[in-house]
């Protein structure tokens, strides 16, 4: 998985890219989270369009980033969710548990709703 | 559809992981399966192969996890073995329950058999735990 990030109107968007299954993705995501915290970030869009699939590990990253922003005052969404990741997290009822918009422009915008 | 018997073992680290993808994904998408098919096999075999690396093997590198693909009749069959002590699966909690929704871990299992037609644990002589999962093609036609 590679990860990359850039900002807009305040909002840290996440880009990781590739399969998301376990090993290293963790760290790399998990370490990213607490660097933006670090430096006050309160407000992360993770866009998922780039993400061919992603096992229970993803999920995981995904709980584990929510956390971590939730503990620190800040907010997580998902942006572009493919087919695969949306049925993932509809039988695994994390559908409850995220937002998710359909674009990053979208969920950007929803922070200064 | 051609019929494929192919085995792989590597060592139990993640780090092998993307290999053990690869070898999965490449037979597959060689004999023409669609490719959603494919990524819902290659997820639920990395479940499994995950399971074994670290809880079965105990992360221990030194150990080795066993991968054997089997298409045959329009099935996929996958045997993820590894040198463990045993597994319990009805030992696994509940992800769908309240108090496990926003745990991290925990949902390998009930992911995959969500997405195949079955999953069995049994012993593989000379080895440890034997996990097997059977997707059937014809079905998602």
């Amino acid at each position: 998985m590679k990860l990359n990030s850039r900002e807009e109107n305040s909002v840290v968007i996440l880009e990781p890219k590739g399969k998301i299954m376990g090993g290293p993705d963790a760290t790399a995501m998990h370490e990213m989270l607490h660097d933006l915290v670090e430096h006050g970030k309160k407000q992360v869009v993770i866009d998922l369009g780039g993400v061919d699939w992603m096992n229970s590990t993803g999920l995981g990253i995904l709980i584990s980033s929510l956390t971590t922003m939730r503990n620190n005052d800040g907010y997580l969404k998902l942006a572009n969710v493919t087919e695969k990741i949306e049925s993932l997290l509809t039988i695994t009822k994390l559908v409850t548990v995220f937002e998710t918009y359909d674009s990053t422009s979208e969920a950007v915008n929803s922070f200064s709703e | 559809m051609k019929n494929l018997e192919k085995e792989l073992i590597i060592p139990s680290s993640q780090e092998n992981l993307t290999d053990a993808d690869e070898f999965i994904e490449s037979n597959l998408e060689e004999l023409g399966i669609d490719k959603s098919l494919v990524a819902d096999i290659a997820i639920t075999s990395t479940e499994l192969i995950n399971n074994a690396i670290l809880h079965g093997n105990k992360g221990d590198p030194e150990k080795r996890v066993k991968i054997r693909l089997a298409v045959k009749n329009e099935t996929v069959r996958i045997d993820i073995i590894d040198q463990g002590d045993g597994f319990d699966p009805t030992s696994v909690p509940d992800p769908l329950a309240k108090e496990n929704l926003l745990k991290e871990v925990g949902r390998g299992i009930f992911i995959v058999k969500s997405l195949v037609d079955s999953l069995e644990f049994d012993q593989e002589p000379g080895w440890g735990t034997r996990a097997t999962l059977t997707k059937n093609l014809s079905d998602n036609n």
